[in-house]
């Protein structure tokens, strides 16, 4: 038998090295399926995304009241005697304004949604970029649980957002076009040229880069990008503009980096495509499943 | 019941970070507020065991890997070597003081930031090393977050450690028995 002190170091020696263990056979399983979650996970994130949801809504209405305190303050500095009266006007002028730039996003969101062929679900945006070095955010979808799927597309009225990379419950985690994990089929409407759209690591911004366009194509500074309509993703999406022209003197292609028209720092609601659009390119519906509430997915 | 409660303020500080956006009028880095309590478990060798350190880095990054939609493992592998890097520190460095504080965090958060950054690319090759050009922006923003965390998480550790749960515990018995019991 180990004296005392000898097995309390052995035991701390094997716990550690334990973590360490279980930590690498995350990592592994992780590099071969990015998409899977234990049911450890899964029970996790059901305990979690509600409260998730709930700091995303508090967040939300302080930084609203943070901005009213801001408008009003800057109003006594001007004039102290219209103080009261213009903060109140003001602020309500701003709700109002919120109110109305939040009608207009919904009403841009639902004249996308019939714009777009695809069947799509509404999803509202409760965490973004949590990590600086991965590009993910996560939405909460009021109905429809269980009909999304990993890779189906997510956009919005300003453009492509990026693909479910794992889903959870009602919760799901949307890989953004800016990740450089992701891979978006995208075309040059002006050229025709077709390309692979990426996003860019080491960024500050968020910037993506189309890889693979043939140098023939010549793409120019300003050139709208939209999607080519393969990989599940509505034809013609706005996906950004070219921003910057890299071009490889050595080989066939050129790389143009992309600013894209979503403002991801301030995404709010997304739509998830759950099915097809009929009219698309035959690729985008290789694999159809029919789902239990009636819906055609795909994987 | 510590670490239990150790993580339940960790996953609160994980949450407060998935939010913190909503406020930042910079919409890219996040303080890694997770870090610094996984920062402060390691550097309080003489309250936390090696294994309880090493356990809470591990729980902290796994939470965090699920909060942040980030691949499962990384980290929960990178907080393990962070907690057992600052234990390991911890006993050569006394870290008092607002400067040396937010100093501490600085400097785990560009360690944490590159050590992130290696294992992300050994898993996804196709993202290369890229992204540490941020890490400096994070540092700053942990750092200065990092005195009053700390302090916060210094308060709460005090609270419910073991031993003065323990005379807090006689004291309420001896109270109750109307024995009472000399102050400390």
């Amino acid at each position: 038998m180990f004296p005392t002190g000898h097995r309390q170091k052995v035991r701390e020696v094997v716990i550690v090295a334990a973590a360490f263990v279980v930590s690498l056979f995350l990592l592994r399983q992780s590099a071969r399926s990015p998409e899977y979650l234990s049911p450890l996970d899964r029970g996790i994130l059901t305990l979690v995304s509600p409260v998730q949801s709930a700091f995303a809504t508090l967040a939300r209405s302080l930084g609203r009241f943070a901005g009213r305190y801001v408008d009003l303050v800057h109003v006594r500095a001007e004039n102290e005697g219209l103080r009261i009266e213009n903060g109140r006007l003001r602020s309500e002028l701003l709700q109002a304004k919120r109110d109305a730039a939040e009608s207009v996003r919904y009403q841009h969101l639902l004249g996308l949604r019939d714009a777009v062929t695809a069947e799509t679900l509404v999803a509202r945006v409760i965490a973004i970029d949590v990590s600086p070095y991965f590009r993910v955010a996560r939405i909460q979808l009021d109905r429809g649980e269980g009909l999304v799927q990993r890779g189906m597309p997510v956009i919005t009225s300003e453009g492509v957002v990026g693909r479910i990379n794992r889903t959870s419950g009602e919760t799901s985690d949307i890989l953004l076009a800016v990740d450089p994990r992701s891979a978006i089929d995208v075309v040059l409407p002006r050229t025709g040229g077709r390309g692979i759209l990426k996003g860019k690591p080491g960024e500050n911004g968020y910037r993506c880069a189309i890889e693979y366009l043939m140098q023939g194509e010549q793409a120019r500074d300003g050139d709208v990008v939209a999607t080519s309509g393969l990989g599940g993703f509505p034809r013609d999406l706005p996906v950004g503009r070219v921003s910057k022209l890299v071009k490889n003197s050595a080989g066939l292609t050129q790389d143009i980096e992309v600013t894209p028209d979503v403002d991801f720092g301030r995404l709010s609601e997304v739509l998830v495509v759950v099915a097809p659009p009929p009219s698309a390119d035959p690729e985008a519906g290789k694999k159809p499943l029919q789902s239990s509430h009636g819906l055609t997915v795909y994987r | 019941m510590r670490s239990l409660a150790t993580l339940v303020v960790g996953l609160l500080l994980l949450l407060l970070q998935s939010t913190v956006m909503e406020f930042a009028p910079v919409h890219l880095v996040t303080p890694s507020l997770g870090l610094l309590m996984v920062v402060y478990v390691g550097m309080a060798p003489l309250k936390w065991t090696p294994s309880s350190a090493a356990l809470v880095g591990f729980c902290m990054g796994y939470l965090f890997d699920l909060v942040s939609g980030a691949p499962r493992g990384v980290h929960a592998f990178v907080f393990l070597a962070m907690a057992l890097t600052a234990r390991a520190v911890a006993w050569r460095l006394a870290v008092r003081g607002l400067v040396l504080k937010a100093a501490t965090a600085f400097v785990a958060s560009l360690v944490a930031a590159f050590l992130i950054v290696v294992v992300r690319a050994q898993i996804s090759p196709e993202t290369g090393y890229g992204g540490l050009r941020q890490a400096p922006l994070e540092g700053l923003l942990t750092a200065a977050l990092g005195p009053p965390v700390l302090w916060l998480l210094a308060r709460l550790d005090g609270r419910l450690d073991p031993a003065l749960l323990r005379v807090g515990l006689a004291r309420r018995r001896a109270r109750a028995l109307g024995q009472g019991m000399p102050q400390r």
